[in-house]
């Protein structure tokens, strides 16, 4: 069996004294993408952040790569290099001066940047067009497929996304969805993302994780978005949400 | 109606060179930091040390010390006490910054009035008197454009993420509480010795004017830090020029000169406008 990317071990995360997370266990299999959803004020952020060393924890255990992260969330440059996170509603104050080519260079962290990668970061996303184009100037969809560029100017492992479909319409979070799955494919990406979409989720995801500050279900789409597996994360009377497909 | 003065005649003066390249020197500054100020919303940050500074140099006055050199460790425990104020009071940064700039502007202003020897230079402290700019405050204006440079370049990478995205900027590596904390030190240190040539009431508009004018016009980055530090400096040195020139007060002709480029700069970005489309109305 190949090695885990990620392995969580009874992890608890406080935010402002009271949990956020409590005793959730889990791993990501290589090149899997698994969906993290839950009701708002579920914990998903927070997990994911800790996850990624960006809040510490309080405990329990977090393995990346191969590494185990320090109470603190220190991690190793070389692991840190090899995982990228998406934020949830990155927003672009109106005329903030800095190019498309040049946000994507930032998230190149390594000695040296090599001539094209952020040449061909666009063009994997399919934002070659938008370089010159200053940041505060794209839309929500545009926005999305930069910040993806970002991530992805160097080869990495693992992608977390925190709500990455959220303020798009529903075309545009197609269009965002089979992107990724393009990418996932092409780059021999694992995904975790959190998202609220129930109904991509179940098309596109491998596994799906219920978080409600605990882990209530894990499994394929089909077991763990059953009717009765929802209603024990979001509790009774839950409607499901997704987007009205034209 | 005061005779203009000719430019040559100006440039013989030894004090006029020194004020020249004060003006430079601080218009530079100004420019470059307060690019990064602006994008951090720490507008109003500088003001208030601004404001506070005044304290300081009334301090200095009573202690029988050199303002600038007084100036300098004042700053910096303003920037690092309204810093932990903010992070742990968790009340609003601008109400935080109005209480601690208009009370030590109080205490300042009630401490003059006991110095009798600083009476007169009320409206120096205020305005500033960037003809009588030293060659010891010329080189710290040197050696912080040189470190403001430095650590420029260096935190290029960081200061843009932390200030787009927190969460961002950490997840990839940027030690994020550090360079908020080493640049708003680093803020208050040049503003703490650019007081003595603006003024404390003109100082934020060395920080922030060139650098909203040059937003309004840049297309990159670079670009817009580059022309913010240029816009600083041209100001600087043309704003002497004609305070020099008509006999009226420096800091005062220099914001009024970065006003005029300001104003140019709306013109310009409000023409390049006509006829795009507004941000975000290309589809998705």
């Amino acid at each position: 069996m190949a090695e885990m990317i990620l392995t969580v071990e009874d992890l608890t995360v406080r935010r402002e004294g009271v949990n956020a997370v409590e005793e959730v266990s889990f791993s990501l299999a290589p090149q899997t993408d698994t969906a993290l959803v839950g009701p708002n004020g579920a914990g998903k952020s927070s997990l994911v952040k800790a996850l990624l060393g960006l809040i510490p924890h309080q405990g329990g255990s977090v393995q990346l790569l191969g590494q185990r992260l320090g109470p603190q969330g220190q991690l190793p440059p070389a692991v840190r290099a090899q995982v990228a996170y998406m934020p949830q509603s990155f927003a672009v104050p109106p005329r903030f001066p800095l190019s498309v080519a040049e946000f994507v260079a930032l998230g190149w962290d390594g000695p040296r940047r090599p001539r094209g990668a952020v040449a061909e970061a666009l063009a994997k996303v399919t934002a070659s067009a938008l370089a010159e184009r200053l940041l505060s100037e794209l839309s929500g969809g545009e926005i999305q497929r930069v910040l993806l560029a970002f991530c992805l100017v160097r080869p990495r492992r693992l992608l977390v996304l925190d709500e990455a479909q959220a303020g798009l319409d529903a075309q545009g979070a197609e269009r965002f969805y089979l992107l990724l799955q393009e990418l996932r494919r092409r780059e021999g990406l694992t995904i975790l993302q959190v998202s609220h979409d129930l109904e991509m989720v179940r098309r596109s995801c491998d596994r799906v994780l219920c978080l409600n500050r605990r882990l209530r279900c894990s499994g394929p789409p089909a077991h763990a978005l059953s009717p009765a597996q929802l209603e024990l994360v979001y509790g009774k009377g839950y409607v499901p949400y997704h987007h009205h497909h034209h | 109606m005061v005779e203009p003065v000719s430019i040559a005649s100006l440039w013989a003066l030894p004090f006029m060179q020194r004020a020249l390249l004060g003006g430079l020197l601080t218009g530079a500054l100004g420019g470059l930091l307060g690019s990064v100020a602006v994008l951090r919303q720490l507008s109003f940050f500088s003001d208030a040390l601004g404001h506070a500074a005044l304290l300081g140099i009334v301090l200095a006055i009573l202690l029988g010390l050199n303002p600038t050199l007084v100036l300098i460790p004042f700053a910096v425990l303003f920037a690092l006490v309204v810093s932990a104020l903010v992070r742990r009071s968790q009340l609003p940064a601008d109400a935080l910054l109005n209480i601690v700039y208009s009370s030590s502007l109080a205490v300042a202003v009630l401490a003059l009035s006991f110095v009798q020897e600083a009476k007169g230079s009320l409206q120096q402290l205020l305005f500033g008197d960037i003809l009588g700019v030293s060659w010891l405050e010329l080189g710290l204006l040197a050696l912080l454009l040189l470190i403001t440079l430095a650590y420029g370049a260096h935190s290029r990478r960081a200061q843009i993420l932390l200030t787009l995205d927190e969460s961002l900027a950490l997840s990839r590596g940027v030690a994020v509480p550090l360079h908020r904390l080493l640049f708003v030190v680093l803020l208050a240190v040049v503003v703490a010795i650019a007081i003595k040539a603006v003024g404390v009431l003109l100082i934020s508009g060395f920080v922030v004017i060139p650098a909203c004018a040059s937003r309004l016009v840049s297309r990159n980055f670079n670009g817009y830090v580059g022309l913010s530090a240029a816009l600083g400096g041209c100001g600087g040195v043309l704003g002497l020029f004609g305070s020099a020139a008509f006999n009226l007060p420096s800091g005062p002709s220099v914001v009024v000169v970065q006003l005029l480029i300001f104003l140019l700069a709306l013109l310009l970005a409000m023409g390049s406008r006509k006829g795009k489309p507004a941000p975000g109305a290309s589809p998705g």
